[in-house]
Formats: C-alpha cells, structure tokens, sequence
C-alpha cells in the first residue's frame, strides 16, 4: 500500500505550474506583462532582500507579538466563557442571547472604536484580535461540551469521581477536538484580522508595510509581503494541525 | 493467573468469614417507568421498564439474569450500580440504600465504554487513582493479563476489536477490586471461543475474588454454567417471571442431561421453544 511518487509530488503541482507561468508572463526585455503590474521573480526575491535591510524582521515581530497576544487573549477568555455555559445552562441562558448579537458584528467592524478607545497602537489590535478569536473558541468549546457523551461522565462517577475529576479527566479531554476545531479557526481569523488592522492604522507590522508598498508603487514588496503573509499562515495552521494530530491521536483515520 | 495466586492467598486468610469481601443486595418492589421523549408518541408516551421487581442476592452468590430484549435487564443493573436513581421501591448493598454509584460495585456496560483517549492500561487504571503508583501499575498489569490483553496494555481503544474492547472493561472493572461486579451482557461482542474462555475465566474470578456477580446474558447457556441464581425475566412490563436455583456441581457440563433438561425448560420460560413432550427417561439412552 505504498503511496505512488505522483502523491508525494501532488502538493507541489499547482505552484510550480504557477511560478512556470510567471516566470513565463514576466520574461524577456519585453515582457508579457507590465513588471509595475508583476514583477518578476528576480526581482520580488531581491525585494525580500531590501525589506530585510530594511528592519522587516522589527515589523515581522511587532505583527507575531500584537497577534500572539490578542490570540492568547481570545483563547483564554473563550475558553473559559464556553467552559463556563457548557457546564451551566443558567450560565449560558444569561451569556448567550447578548454574545450572539454582538458576534453579528464583523470583527474589523470593531477597528474604529477601538483606535478612538486605545490608539492607533497594539492595545487596539490586540483587543480586536481577542474578539475576533472569542467567538469561534467560545463557540466550538460550548459546543465540545454539550457533546461529551452522558456515557463516559457515568464511566467516570462509576469509579468515584468528583465533580472536578470528572471535568479534568472525562470532560475535557472529550471535549478537546471540538475545542480544537475553534482554536484553528481562531487562529487563523487572528492572523487575518492582525493584518487588515495593521493596512487601516497603524506605525509598524507588515500590514503597514503592505500599504506604504502601495504607495511608494513597490510592486516587488507587496509581491514578497504577500508570500510572507501566506507563509506565516500556513505555518500557523501546519502548526497546530500538527499538535491536534498529537494530542488527538487516539481518534482512528489520523493515519490514513 | 498471578492475580489469582495472590488473592487466592489473601482469600485464604479471609476464609473464615465466609463470603470474604463480597456485598449482598436487595431489592424490593422496584418499578421505573420510562417516559417516551421520541417524536410521535406510538406507545403511548410511557414504558413499564420494571415493574415491582423484588430479588434477594446473598453475599458471594453469582446471580444470572435472562431475558429477551427490552425486559428491562439494563435497568435493573443500572439501578444496583446507582446509575438509575428516580424509580420507586429501594436497592439495597448490606442494608445500606444505594443513592449513587461507587467503588463497592463495579459495572461492565453492554457497550465497553473505554475512554477513547486513554490506552488500555490507563483505561484500566481509572478506578486506581488513590493508589500509589508501584502498586497501580501491578494491578493493572494482572488484571491485564487475566483478560489475556497484556500485549495491547499500550494500545488505544479503537484499535482493539470488539471482543477485546468488552475484555478490558472486564479488565477495568476487576482492577479497582468492587465487592459486587454487575455485568450487562459482557460477552455478547465476543467470538466464539474467546466467550467459552472467557465464561471459564469468568468463574475462576468469581470464585478466587469471592465477590458478588450479577451478569445479564441473552445466552441461556451462559446463564446455566454460571449462575447460582438464573433469573427470568419478561418483557413490558419487566418483572421477574422465576427464580431457578441452580445445584449443579462446577465446574458445569453443558453436555449433561440435566443441564440440558433445565436449558429446554428456561428457553420455555422465555417462550423460545416450544414444550417438549412430557416423556420420562428420553435421555437416558
Ligand atoms: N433512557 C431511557 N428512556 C426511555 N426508555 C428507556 C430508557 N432506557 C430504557 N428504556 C426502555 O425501557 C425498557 C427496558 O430497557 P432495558 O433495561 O435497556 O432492557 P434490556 O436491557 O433488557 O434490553 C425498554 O423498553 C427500553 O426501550
Ligand atoms: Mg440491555
């Protein structure tokens, strides 16, 4: 049952078609397409070279802190209000009708409150993050623990155990691939968020890289910024798809 | 087989006091009526689960119960462990009414129920938790290899079949040392010849542990080469249609006249068979 070589390669069919395409399109002293428009990849390649003379590492970590910080934020504060309406239904029936009402709201709906309340700086974003990443941790968390089975809470009183036994040790372990399922999602809502944030106000991050690009018609950097962006997503994904394989490994179909 | 050995040697001490560790539970006039909460309501919206069932279970004694499905086997088992609380009438564990579940009985469940993120061997050392570690991981090796799982202490629940699934229940059970074991049809997932070992085995535990065993079967032979007691029970409304005491001698032989003679006469009871004629000596060839 060993895999044919056209399966490993598969993921890397489609962007080689593409980069073959552009380099293609971008070719030549007269090429197909204006290089205002696209430049080609030479060029976008020594573009990462200048952003990086250019202290791209100080704006990459002020956007990996201002998201860290506001995910952090989001996760706990999800975490624990789902935790707390899974387990209560008063809890729930108090919390719920309110937060589905503010959760219409499109995160970056938020963004100009919250520049009035906390500047232009991180604060803002960071609040903004959170909340973006509240809801589906919120939501996928209450969710989890609804649907633990009543079968394995009477495993665990069976043997004995407490109420916080029972929530450490049946509960939320039950409870973790839908908490999971939020937490992937929330990250990567965070990351997207982070990143408009920063294009509509703000000094430092890519983001702001991205719209002083534009301006300065660096078409090779928004080129570059766009890779990084997208790498650093899929990385945040590649991530914790990696640690839910593992700490969910016990669920069948994780190795086929 | 040194989980045998071991508390074979503690048993021995013990001996004098006759039934060991075992606890005795009775039951008096215990009825549970199920409301139909589906869709529709074609029963009439209530099932008769039990219906004053009453059942004395000595200390030590291995009770049997038979019925077809839906008599309320289950319920009744559940109500023993204290799983099923809001019924009429009272379950009893050596006088004491039981109001929840706890460490004095284990339950082996219909569907294995192992927790699906724990191996085998941290499933089965769930109710061991207060024991300090050198002595848990002894247990649950011997309980382990009393069920023949030793190989698979590692592995995770959905990796085991059925039958091996049903076994380290049995397993989980047995480890945390109940003084009252409740069975729900713990070998109806098994194979064959894994269930013939495993009914041998069964007795040698009861035997060794010298615990109370109450075991629901639909297998009538099952019933009959291990229960002192097989309790018939019929359905809608549930209830105890006989008590059989059984005197054959262990271990049974499912070939002799007379075990055959008493399992034509419970598959009677349970309307499977018709009567045979009443003809003295037909097997006696
Ligand atoms: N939780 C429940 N809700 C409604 N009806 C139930 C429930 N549990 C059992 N019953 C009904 O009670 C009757 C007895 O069930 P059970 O004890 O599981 O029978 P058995 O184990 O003998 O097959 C059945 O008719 C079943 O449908
Ligand atoms: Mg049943």
């Amino acid at each position: 049952m060993k895999p044919p070589v056209i399966y490993g390669a598969a993921p890397f069919l489609v962007p080689a078609v593409l980069l073959a395409v552009w380099f293609l399109l971008t070719a030549g002293t007269k090429p197909a397409v204006n290089p205002l428009f696209l430049p080609p990849p030479a060029t976008v390649l020594a573009g990462f070279g200048e952003l990086w003379r250019d202290d791209l590492a100080g704006d990459f970590a002020a956007s990996a802190i201002t998201v860290l910080r506001g995910y952090i934020c989001g996760v706990l504060v999800g975490l624990t209000t789902g935790a707390a309406c899974g387990l209560s239904r008063l809890t729930e029936r108090v919390l719920t009708p309110t937060l589905n009402t503010f959760r219409q709201v499109p995160g970056l709906a938020w963004l100009p409150l919250m520049i009035l309340w906390f500047g232009a700086g991180t604060g803002g974003k960071t609040v903004l993050i959170g909340l973006a990443v509240f809801f589906p941790v919120f939501l996928n968390t209450l969710q989890g623990i609804r649907g633990v089975p009543a079968e394995y809470i009477e495993v665990g009183r069976v043997f004995g155990f407490g109420k916080l036994e029972l929530l450490l040790r049946v509960v939320a372990p039950a409870a973790l691939p839908g908490v999971f399922v939020g937490l992937r999602y929330g990250a990567g809502i965070a990351w997207a968020v982070l990143v408009v944030a920063e294009m509509l106000g703000a000094r430092r991050g890519l983001g702001f890289l991205l719209m002083r690009s534009q301006e300065l018609m660096h078409t090779h950097h928004l080129f570059a910024l766009i890779f990084i962006i997208g790498g650093v997503g899929f990385s945040i994904d590649f991530g914790l798809r990696r640690l839910e394989r593992h700490l969910l490994r016990w669920k069948r179909g994780f190795e086929g | 087989m040194s989980h045998l050995e071991t508390t074979a040697g503690t048993a021995a001490t013990a001996d004098t006091s006759g039934t060991g560790n075992a606890a005795a539970i009775t039951i008096r006039g215990l009825s549970k009526t199920f409301r139909d909460t589906r869709a529709g309501g074609t029963t009439g919206g209530e099932v008769r689960a039990l219906d004053a069932v009453s059942l004395d279970i000595a200390a030590g004694a291995f009770v049997a119960i038979v019925g077809a499905s839906g008599c309320g086997k289950t319920t009744l088992l559940r109500a023993i462990a204290g799983l099923e609380t809001a019924h009429e009438g009272t379950v009893a564990l050596d006088g004491e009414p039981v109001r929840a579940p706890g460490p004095d009985r284990g339950v082996v469940f219909q569907d294995h129920r192992l927790l699906p993120w724990l191996s085998v061997a941290d499933n089965t050392a769930l109710g061991l938790s207060a024991l300090p570690a050198a002595e848990r991981d002894e247990r649950v090796r011997r309980a382990l290899a009393l069920v023949g799982l030793t190989d698979f202490a590692g592995a995770w629940p959905a990796q085991l079949s059925g039958g091996m699934a049903q076994r380290a229940a049995i397993a989980r059970a047995l480890a945390a040392r109940p003084r009252a074991l409740l069975l729900d049809e713990p070998l109806g997932a098994l194979d064959a010849i894994t269930r013939l070992r495993m009914q041998t085995e069964l007795e040698r535990i009861w035997r060794v542990e010298k615990i109370t065993m109450v075991m629901v079967t639909h297998d009538v032979e099952e019933a009959l080469l291990l229960g002192d007691t097989v309790v018939v029970m019929t359905p809608r409304p549930g209830r105890i249609k006989r008590e059989h005491r059984i005197q054959l001698a262990r271990p049974r032989d499912r070939e002799s006249p007379v075990f055959q003679d008493l399992r034509r006469t419970l598959l009677v009871e349970l309307e499977l068979e018709t009567p045979p004629p009443a003809v003295a000596g037909d097997y006696a060839i």
